[in-house]
């Protein structure tokens, strides 16, 4: 039987991309977050129940944090395609130039909820015990799979703007650490906070996919957030709409 | 050893079918610049076509056109009776390309030529099979298990070539397949894509090599400026300049131009071509370039250098025709 021509790109991808340099970004970066984070911040800041407490709160956010891991993972992979020499040898093979980009979204969603099943693994491997009810469940999970599509698409838009590697680098190391500690995945957002750092946690998309999984998990949702997961799917058909622009119709360089 | 006879995917089976038709092809990258310029050809089944020109000739965007990486800027295009504008992927399915430039995915020989099986969507027996043959005929045997980017330059040439033959096509492009290879590694090379053009496969070929293309092509085109200055058969286009001898020249002090344009006028039928203070001459008659040279040089007082004459070769083919194109602009 013959694959769909994405499911084969999908393959391909993962089949390339699994090696230790990007399993180390993907799971070993996000898994010492929750190991250092837990037991640092949990021993540090005040909450009933200590440091377990603590790490039952960061799971569901260092869970969310797959999804921007495995954005960047993506566009990487365009990055690596054009250096290499693979982008223009697959645009002359039976692919689409759209095809070729759902090949990467694809892989970088299922990296993104890979990651996110080991990171709730090691979670409850250091807790002893995970309250998560089915349901909670396919919350937190479809929440990562849509933000795993949202920064993947933003990593492929950037990654299609930028005229470098290197200013791709730099550029995914600045929005990892931004929308990484910009948002509710470490700690909760704090109204004391000054104005503009606000802003930043409440327009960040990581802040929602946190929220809205934390919610899973917890089996409510605050009602004052309830606008966060429409504006995410939103802003997602907005980013996937304009990396598509950028990929089928306009001249992509082969490096 | 020989691959086994693949099923073609071209239903006609008509040898003078045209699987490539070019008609007034234009294309621009700047909007002022025609890197292809009024280019027009014709490639039928089965046949080995070479393009044949200097660096920035045009070959490779006339390739990238040619396999729907790029959109012509203007000019009408067929690819196995398609318009590419219109039946890009069916096309794709149809070609095999070999790229200029290094295209790997990131694991083992044999990685490479798996990952391109599954895309290519090769059954799985027939990808054992296939690739097994492939490594073997390219020599690939001792590095299989290796990572394609720890390999020598002309390893990784081969692999490029025999990982793009595993899968079923009408045609094969192969833009400047041998470059960075020694003479040994080119043959070599050559040799191992000849077996499979037999099975009936159309072949495009670029190449700056102009002993590769006399080797390997059943008709080349001689490209430079965007534009195809001569097409023929090699030995056609061999016996065009038959009458013809080279005398190669060499002038030692200034004004060599001067020198050479004054020669030019002496020697009507004769095409020269001049590199800085060097020349070659297609001559008509090569006896009465030497004695014009010699004139020249006592009257003008430059000194002759080095002086050679010898029976023309595709090269002097190729510098005949660029030089004439140059004399046309």
């Amino acid at each position: 039987m013959d694959l769909p021509n994405i499911l084969k790109l999908v393959y391909r991808n993962i089949k390339v991309n699994v090696d230790p340099g990007t399993l180390i970004i993907l799971i070993g970066l996000p898994a010492m977050y929750l190991v250092f984070f837990g037991y640092g911040f949990g021993s540090m800041i005040p909450t009933t129940g200590g440091t377990t407490a603590f790490l039952t709160f960061l799971t569901p956010g260092i869970m969310s944090v797959q999804c921007l891991m495995a954005g960047t993972v993506g566009g990487s992979m365009l990055w690596a395609d054009r250096r290499w020499g693979m982008l223009a040898q697959l645009l002359v093979g039976p692919f689409t130039r759209l095809q070729y980009l759902l090949g990467i979204m694809l892989t970088s969603l299922v990296f993104g909820l890979a990651g996110a099943l080991v990171m709730l693994v090691g979670a409850y491997l250091l807790i002893g015990s995970l309250q998560l009810t089915l349901w909670g469940a396919l919350v937190a999970f479809g929440v990562i799979a849509l933000g795993s599509i949202f920064f993947g698409s933003l990593m492929l838009l950037i990654a299609g703007l930028v005229k470098s590697n290197n200013a791709y680098n730099s550029i995914q190391i600045f929005v990892i650490f931004v929308v990484n500690f910009a948002s509710t995945v470490f700690y909760s957002f704090n109204p004391n906070l000054p104005l503009p750092i606000q802003v930043l946690f409440q327009a960040n998309p990581l802040t929602y996919v946190a929220n809205a999984a934390r919610g899973g998990f917890v089996g409510s949702f605050p009602v004052s957030d309830i606008w966060q997961v429409p504006l995410l799917v939103v802003e997602t058909v907005v980013v996937l709409a304009m990396a598509t622009r950028v990929y089928v119709r306009s001249n992509i360089s082969f490096v | 050893m020989v691959l086994q006879p693949r099923e073609s995917l071209t239903m006609s089976g008509d040898s003078t079918e045209q699987v490539i038709k070019v008609e007034n092809l234009k294309h621009t990258y700047d909007g002022k610049y025609f890197a292809l310029n009024d280019l027009s050809l014709g490639i039928k089944k089965g046949e080995v076509f070479g393009l044949l020109g200097k660096n920035g000739a045009g070959k490779t965007t006339l390739i990238k056109v040619l396999t729907t990486l790029i959109r012509p800027t203007s000019g009408k295009l067929s690819i196995l009776g398609m318009d590419p504008n219109h039946y890009g992927k069916e096309i794709r399915r149809r070609i095999g390309v070999v790229q200029q430039g290094e295209s790997f995915d990131f694991t083992t020989v044999e990685g490479n030529f798996d990952i391109y099986a599954v895309l290519w969507g090769v059954p799985r027996e027939v990808r054992l099979q296939r690739k097994d043959e492939l490594i073997k005929m390219f020599g690939l045997q001792d590095v299989r298990k290796q990572r394609s980017f720890d390999l020598s330059g002309g390893q990784k040439r081969r692999v490029q070539v025999a990982r793009e033959m595993m899968h079923d096509m009408d045609i094969l492009f192969l833009d400047e397949p041998t470059t960075g290879l020694d003479v040994f590694m080119r043959r070599e090379l050559l040799d191992s894509i000849k077996k499979e053009v037999r099975q009936g496969l159309t072949v495009v070929f670029t190449t700056h090599n102009l002993e590769e293309a006399d080797y390997f092509c059943d008709r080349v085109a001689v490209v430079d400026q965007g534009k195809i200055l001569a097409m023929d058969t090699v030995e056609n286009l061999k016996r065009l300049y038959r009458g013809k001898k080279t005398v190669e020249v060499t002038l030692s002090g200034a004004d060599a131009a001067a020198f050479f344009a004054k020669l030019g006028e002496k020697l009507p039928n004769s095409e020269i071509k001049v590199e800085g203070s060097s020349a070659i001459i297609l001559a008509e008659d090569s006896k009465e370039a030497l004695q014009r040279i010699m004139e020249l040089s006592q009257v003008s007082g430059i000194q002759v250098e080095w002086l050679n004459v010898r029976k023309n070769t595709l090269e002097d083919v190729f510098i005949g025709s660029v030089s004439r194109g140059e004399g046309a602009e």
